[in-house]
């Protein structure tokens, strides 16, 4: 879960080592262990996620018929996407998605990961409740809210609002709200462990210190809180706006990208175009389109961390 | 000394904490609470009665899903696949954690980095791929291709959740195992393995959790029904029946009572866990 730049600020100080740590002794150490010890995580990696995106990366230079490979056509596949109004349509509705989600799960998490570590009446009840959501697959997670928010159905009496019948799935503002709401739900848990397992870290006598210098909860926040809090968020922002720029299952199960497309994202677009339209070439050029938006935005982070590390 | 600072002198919640606290547990629980509801209904019941608390409650869908589904197949699928792959992960993950922790070599950095960049690649991109190759290398269709792939995609981030662990640990105790005359390995497995316990722990629930949600992978590299993981075989379910929302909501319960045993029993632990390391750099 520690998907961290070298740079991140260490939470805590270390202690002064002592001396003999600091002293290598290498003439006894074989030279060759540490690459014994990396080489099978290293070769595993290369072989299922390295091959394969360089696969990818030809494929998308390609014409594709079904699974064989025919004429080369550079970049046309990309020309064809970012060419075409439906294709920065996609561009843009995941934005709206990824961008959406985060502003809503990172406050949450941090808010609700906040509540969790005050002493409280039945804390780990609510512990166990508020972060039960984490061991729910997408499929199920897009199962149960269909249900849910089903309006002939439902428990929430979506048929008749004051005489109108909200269906959710058939108005395509109303369906983006609700897939964000859904993505915020099935991602929030993870996002506010690893809050509340950062927020632990902070001494309570620290926050004593501000509270007797007479510092409100606003700035106790911005002064302490949120500066210690920094190296997490930066993990907790890339984890998620990873997982939700190559989100497909959750899409697919919940709304296919319905209605009328409005909830057809970049990440679905490749879907579909590889499995269910076999336009392999087209369908990787659209997963190398994701891959560089993940680049960017976490090069884009790295930048903010580092940046906030020499201020 | 840990639990007093952690929770000794903090402010305890006030009532506007409460009701944050059951608003966000309602938001949390509700689709589960609705799908237990539907899970008691008979079939017409589903679509006649819309109340939370079923009028006239039944067993008969927990009868089929527990006795003539394959759903309890599919669990168990789902936990061999999910173990097997925890276990390949923590191996591979704590030994490159280790290395990159604990020795300066040429080209740590490099490697380090490298092992980075793969986690941004998405799932989608190589889906394709990965089919081929298992197709091509004869691991489609199995347990195998499944933990291999899996495992390669959790190594990355748990390899960097150890190191952060592992620069926790200090490394005097090493060096006195060392002048004992103990060997690297033998340091590394009997000394510091068992200080980083909670951050093996906290890998170990992530990982397992990872492979449990997961629906892509699963439903690329299997086709015969008497392999396929949970995730799919629900969804399998679901049209191969029309959406028969009682079998489907008590099959969906069912699936999740495992994982809730776990994290119930887990979450103080995977707390703790990060807790102590991840959080390191």
């Amino acid at each position: 879960m520690t998907v961290k730049s070298p740079e991140a600020p260490p939470v805590r100080e270390h202690r002064p080592v002592p001396a003999v740590q600091a002293r290598r002794r290498p003439s006894t150490r074989p030279r060759l262990l540490p690459y014994g010890l990396l080489l099978p995580a290293v070769v595993v990696v290369a072989v299922v996620s390295v091959f394969p995106i360089v696969f990818a990366l030809n494929l998308s230079l390609h014409e594709t018929r079904f699974t064989q490979l025919e004429d080369f056509v550079g970049l046309d596949n990309y020309a064809a996407i970012l060419g075409s109004s439906a294709g920065w349509a996609s561009i843009g509705r995941s934005l709206i998605y990824v961008v959406a989600s985060l502003a809503l799960a990172i406050p949450m998490s941090l808010g609700i990961a906040h509540l969790l570590n005050r002493p409280a009446r039945f804390r780990l009840v609510f512990r166990a409740l508020i972060l039960m959501p984490w061991v729910i697959s997408q499929t199920v997670a897009a199962l149960l809210w269909r249900w849910l928010l089903n309006a002939d159905y439902g428990p929430l009496g979506l048929g008749d609002v004051a005489g109108t019948r909200i269906d959710v799935f058939a108005d395509p503002v109303q369906a983006m709200a609700a897939l964000i709401l859904v993505n915020v739900w099935i991602s929030y848990p993870l996002a506010t462990i690893l809050c509340l397992a950062a927020l632990q870290t902070i001494p309570a006598e620290l926050e004593e210190a501000s509270d007797v210098d007479g510092a409100g909860p606003f700035t106790r926040f911005r002064r302490i809180t949120l500066p210690m809090m920094a190296p997490t968020l930066f993990v907790v922002a890339i984890l998620l706006t990873l997982l939700y720029f190559n989100m497909v299952t959750l899409v697919l199960t919940f709304t296919a990208g319905g209605p009328f497309g409005a909830t057809q994202l970049v990440s679905l677009d490749a879907f579909n175009e590889s499995f269910s339209f076999f336009n392999l070439g087209l369908g990787a050029a659209y997963s190398v389109i994701l891959f560089v938006f993940n680049i960017v935005f976490g090069a884009a982070y790295i930048k903010l961390i580092r940046s906030e590390g020499d201020g | 000394m840990a639990e007093s600072i952690r929770t000794g002198r903090r402010k305890p919640a006030g009532p506007l904490a409460y009701a944050a606290l059951v608003a966000a547990s309602l938001f949390a629980v509700g689709p589960l609470l609705w799908a237990l509801s539907t899970s008691f209904k008979s079939p017409d019941a589903v679509l006649t009665d819309t109340s939370w608390i079923p009028s006239a409650p039944t067993l008969e869908n927990y009868t089929i899903v527990l006795f003539e589904s394959q759903v309890p197949r599919y669990l168990f699928n789902s936990v061999v696949v999910a173990g097997a792959t925890v276990l390949a992960t923590l191996v591979l993950a704590t030994l490159g954690a280790y290395a990159t922790a604990r020795f300066r070599f040429r080209g740590r950095g490099a490697s380090l980095f490298f092992i980075l960049m793969t986690s941004m690649i998405p799932g989608i991109a190589i889906l394709v791929p990965l089919y081929f190759l298992a197709v091509e290398v004869g691991v489609y269709d199995s347990y195998l291709g499944l933990i291999v792939v899996y495992t390669a995609w959790q190594v990355p981030t748990v390899l960097w959740m150890l190191r952060g662990f592992f620069q926790t640990i200090p490394t005097s105790l090493e060096e006195a195992g060392r002048i004992d005359g103990a060997s690297d390995l033998r340091v590394m497995v009997q000394l510091v393995l068992p200080l980083a316990k909670p951050g093996l722990a906290a890998a170990a629930v992530i990982a397992f959790v990872y492979v449990w949600n997961d629906y892509l992978i699963a439903a690329t590299m299997v086709s015969s029904d008497d392999k396929r993981l949970v995730s799919v075989g629900l969804y399998n379910y679901l049209s191969q029946y029309g959406i028969e929302w009682g079998q489907l909501t008590a099959a969906v319960l069912v699936t999740i009572v495992p994982m809730v045993v776990l994290f119930v029993l887990m979450e103080k632990r995977l707390v703790a866990g990060l807790s102590a390391g991840a959080t390191k750099g």
